[in-house]
């Protein structure tokens, strides 16, 4: 908490003491995520994600996308620990591969989604006036749409490919964290050290990002972790429903929908099954990393 | 004894409010009642079985809090929440208790009160959801109303209403009341007997009279001296009592008070002293009392009362002399749930 | 009463307005897409000319517009399929929607029951090992996407206990067309519930815990009620204040939930019929459901904003 303004030595550094709290802020936080040994061990998953992820980039156990690289629907064992697809492709390296896509959506989307909710957020919270009531109108707008039907629209007119997939999803989730942005910086421009800082005569600008935003910074940060598996999960959603990356490129969601009829047939669950689970761990981790984060940087916000 | 009205005094912050939940065993977790007795007609609500205690919460000991509003549930008829006390203890037909909920409202002197029983409580002012609080307190005719400082969240005149109030149904109903209150001229106004506390204990009891003409515990004597007095010689100044009351967790050794005392002796910080009858029928807890303190230490013309001033006793090494630190503040603003 | 009554006008306003910008925005989205609903049928030249003439479609989009809207005003008529040549789309959809609904009721039903049980155990149960469990529940509710949940369903009781379900729960790619029993939505209504469930059981807790800690449970214990009804009737009445506020984003989630599934199950809802749409080009038929979806959303809104008052006499408009 900032402090009223007493004297005028403090009010001279009344930027200095924000940024001290922020540091002791991080240290604080980082000591209670450390205990948190649920979010500890989805970090740890998340980082090995990660990696493989980077490993498919020069090397899988077999070319993902070739046909007939063994039996159709081969069910585990021997050389192909995962099984076979339909198409006879390594269901294992499909799989690794897979991974490129969630982390790219799931990250992509979230810088994005940082960067236009918290500078709309900023701009709409701190200025207000016609300004916010515009952001306000967009907003309920937004929130009477199905997210997933607008991506879908945006993504058929803007074509397939990974890149139009992140903007269809980005667009959809954006508002969440404008409006958090918003709230925050509706109620930190209250604040003594703005005051202070207004009075001091510092630039709009200044205000918003050098002082609201540092402030703002812990819950905004928690909200984009949480970006990331709802884009995932989206980009999921997408792709099984036929609108994901083009083919053969492999992506979970995809693989999972290419699995379903062999589960509905009755004769090999195991196409579904690897792309199901990997899609469903990455995500718990997501959330409770998200949810560690939470605990230890944003403790005032429980839900 | 029925049809007994007790005063319980102190400062905030020193277990009054807690005394009354652990009587009912309402104590919040990770709060617990660690020892001691509560006896009710011979037996010890401290070791009785939940269900048996809860059979005597509402029935035949009620009470009723502090702050009115947060007391009341926001999303319920105020009628509904008085028949609901009656309905736990008795299997009596619906529009017959709603019949006495109302009768009840009319008791404790709400105008219109049929209608009002319809209202929630955020359509009612403070002093009304006091009564409606003490309605509900009376539904069941018990043996004993507890009052948790039941004006101290109200305006002054209608603190005086709900003090007459509780006075007059005292009278009728013979439902003894015990008042906790930090607040003695609300004790002097409606108590026959008191007691005053000080960090969880006991450190005097007896008629109110008596106590208000002479206190023995200094203590006592401190608290009497810090209400403001329309009679008092306009060049006095009131006497605050010097410091906090300690950590409930961190007590002192020896007297609880002897960190503030003005009339503490060396063995003060020794011996913890015990309830012991200082004049008919009035005890106290104290190595000293007022009656050593006005004969030795010159108390009737005393203006300093810093810790040990006069009786000029300082705290023996490795005693803490330090009264107040940031957790005791903490201790003693906090609210006492 | 009276502000309630003019709030609801405004809402009905602002419903009015939204599903306005949702539809044009929409109908300017999918007439822009590439490729047209004729594509399939090998028509080029004149004869798409004419076909385009025919629909309308060869008009600037505000003019199209503007008669599909006067189209609905004026007949209650979304249009025609394009894809399907003339047949009238309002009673499709309306078909559609009945079914959809009731997929999507019991999700909802499911999802809230499930939901505000868990919460209360869990809070309830503070820090023992069901409140461990059940929150756990809730984060693999909103973590597996229910594609998975129903996959999972789909491999038991459609494949394992085949014989014990009788092939009721188990479905063939075609929709057998005997929706609105029980048994046949329970797969479907579980996987589209359960996912939502995790975040209602989430604020049910936090909410729950918030409330016993308030100075009327202490009064209602005070009273000597017993701890059911302490807990039901005064913590819980109190706790469902903040979980109604979510349930306008549960509304949206079963929405958008709905298309996965009904497309996983073949159920012929709404959901279903969108994503085909998109595929054939079927312009009229995706406006015609998303405008459905825009006003279903609008009325769950408002229809949440109505509960809150009977939940809580304090709040009125």
């Amino acid at each position: 908490m900032a402090t009223a303004i007493t004297n005028p030595t403090e009010f001279e550094y009344a930027g200095g003491t924000v940024a001290r709290e922020q540091v002791s802020l991080w240290r604080d936080g980082l000591r209670r995520l450390r205990r948190n040994r649920l979010a500890l061990t989805a970090g740890i998953y998340l980082i090995l994600l990660v990696v493989v992820g980077l490993i498919s980039l020069v090397w899988t156990p077999y070319n993902p996308n070739r046909i007939g690289t063994c039996e159709t629907y081969a069910l585990p064992g021997g050389g192909h620990p995962l099984g076979c697809d339909d198409l006879g492709r390594d269901s294992l390296s499909r799989l690794m591969v897979g991974t490129q896509v969630s982390l790219a959506v799931g990250v992509a989307t979230s810088v994005i989604v940082l960067l236009v909710g918290v500078v709309v957020g900023l701009v709409a919270g701190y200025f207000r006036g016609p300004v916010d009531a515009a952001f306000s109108l967009l907003i309920n707008i937004f929130y009477g749409v199905p997210p997933l039907l607008v991506a879908v629209a945006l993504y058929v007119l803007l074509g397939a490919g990974l890149v139009n997939i992140i903007i269809a999803i980005s667009a959809t989730v954006w508002m969440d964290m404008a409006r958090l942005t918003r709230g925050q910086a509706l109620s930190i421009r209250e604040r003594e050290f703005i005051e202070a800082a207004r009075a001091g005569g510092a630039r709009a600008g200044k205000i918003v990002f050098g002082h609201i935003l540092p402030n703002a910074l812990g819950p905004i940060i928690v909200q984009a972790t949480f970006v990331i598996p709802v884009a995932i999960l989206t980009a999921a959603f997408l792709s099984f429903l036929g609108f994901g990356v083009p083919p053969p490129r492999a992506d979970w969601g995809g693989m999972a929908n290419e699995g379903l009829p062999s589960l509905q047939g009755g004769f090999d669950p195991y196409i579904l099954l690897w792309p199901a689970l990997a899609l469903s761990i990455t995500l718990l981790a997501f959330n409770f990393f998200g949810d560690g984060l939470r605990d230890a940087f944003d403790p005032r916000q429980k839900r | 004894m029925p049809g007994e009205t007790l005063g319980l005094v102190g400062e905030s912050g020193c277990g009054k409010s807690v005394t009354a939940l652990s009587i009912l065993g309402l104590v919040q977790r990770p709060g617990r009642i660690v020892g001691g007795k509560i006896l009710f007609k011979g037996e010890d609500l401290v070791r009785m079985p939940v269900d048996e205690l809860r059979d005597i919460r509402g029935r035949d000991i009620a009470m009723i809090f502090q702050d009115p509003l947060s007391s009341l549930n926001p999303v319920l008829k105020v009628g509904f929440q008085i028949d609901e006390a009656m309905q736990a203890h008795d299997k009596i037909p619906k529009d017959q208790i709603e019949r006495r909920g109302v009768d009840l409202l009319k008791e404790v002197r709400v105008p219109d009160a049929a209608r009002r029983a319809n209202d929630y409580p955020h359509q009612f002012s403070g002093g009304m959801r006091q009564r409606a609080m003490i309605a509900m307190g009376l539904s069941n005719r018990p043996e004993i109303l507890i009052a948790d400082e039941p004006t101290t969240a109200l305006d002054v005149t209608v603190q005086a209403q709900i003090l007459e109030l509780l006075r007059d149904l005292n009278e009728a109903t013979g439902t003894s009341i015990m008042l906790i209150t930090h607040n003695l001229g609300v004790v002097a106004g409606l108590c026959k007997r008191v007691i005053v506390m000080y960090a969880g204990e006991i450190v005097e009891q007896g008629p109110v009279e008596q106590i208000f003409e002479s206190p023995q515990h200094p203590y006592t004597w401190s608290l009497l001296r810090s209400i403001p007095r329309i009679d008092a010689d306009r060049r006095e100044r009131l006497r605050s009592i010097e410091g906090l009351p300690p950590d409930l967790i961190q007590l002192p050794p020896g007297c609880k008070f002897s960190p503030r005392c003005p009339y503490r002796i060396e063995r003060c910080f020794r011996d913890d002293p015990q309830l012991k009858e200082v004049a008919p029928s009035q005890e106290a807890a104290c190595w000293v009392t007022m009656k050593r303190a006005y004969a030795e230490m010159g108390a009737a013309t005393i203006t300093d009362t810093r810790p040990g001033a006069a009786s000029g006793v300082r705290p023996p090494k490795g005693v803490a002399a330090k009264v107040v630190d940031a957790r005791t503040i903490d201790a003693a603003e906090g609210p006492v749930r | 009463m009276r502000g309630t009554l003019i709030y609801i006008g405004q809402r009905l306003v602002l419903i009015v307005f939204t599903v306005l910008v949702v539809s044009f925005g929409v109908f300017f989205i999918v007439h822009l897409l590439p490729g047209n609903a004729f594509v399939s049928d090998r028509v080029h030249g004149q004869a798409l000319q004419i076909l385009l003439h025919e629909y309308g479609l060869d008009q600037p989009i505000p003019v199209q517009y503007w008669n599909w809207l006067t189209g609905i005003v004026l007949h209650g008529s979304l249009g025609v399929s394009l894809y399907i040549r003339g047949l009238p789309i309002t009673p499709l959809v309306l078909r559609e929607l009945s079914v959809s609904a009731m997929l999507g009721g019991a999700a909802l039903i499911i999802t809230i029951g499930l939901g505000v049980t868990f919460g209360v155990l869990a809070a309830v149960r503070q820090n023992s090992w069901v409140d461990y469990l059940l929150t756990t529940i809730a984060v693999i509710g909103y973590s597996v996407p229910s594609f998975v949940i129903a996959s999972l369903g789909i491999l038991i009781f459609g494949q394992w206990l085949n014989n014990l379900t009788n092939g009721v729960i188990y479905y063939p790619e075609p929709w057998t067309g005997t929706y609105g029993t029980l048994a046949e939505l329970s797969v479907p209504a579980i996987a589209l519930g359960f996912y939502t469930s995790g975040q209602i059981t989430r604020i049910t807790r936090a909410a729950m815990l918030d409330v016993i800690q308030q100075d009327y449970i202490r009064t209602a214990r005070a009273k000597g009620l017993v701890d059911r009804v302490v807990v039901l009737r005064h913590a819980l009445r109190n706790a469902l204040v903040p979980v109604t506020s979510i349930l306008g984003p549960t509304v949206i989630s079963i929405i958008v939930g709905s298309v996965v599934i009904e497309n996983i199950f073949g159920i012929p809802g709404l959901g279903k019929e969108f994503v085909e749409s998109i595929f054939q080009h079927d312009y009229n038929v995706t406006v015609g459901v998303f405008t459905i979806y825009a006003v279903l959303i609008g009325v769950a809104n408002l229809g949440v904003d109505l509960i809150y008052t009977v939940i809580d006499p304090r709040i009125r408009y």
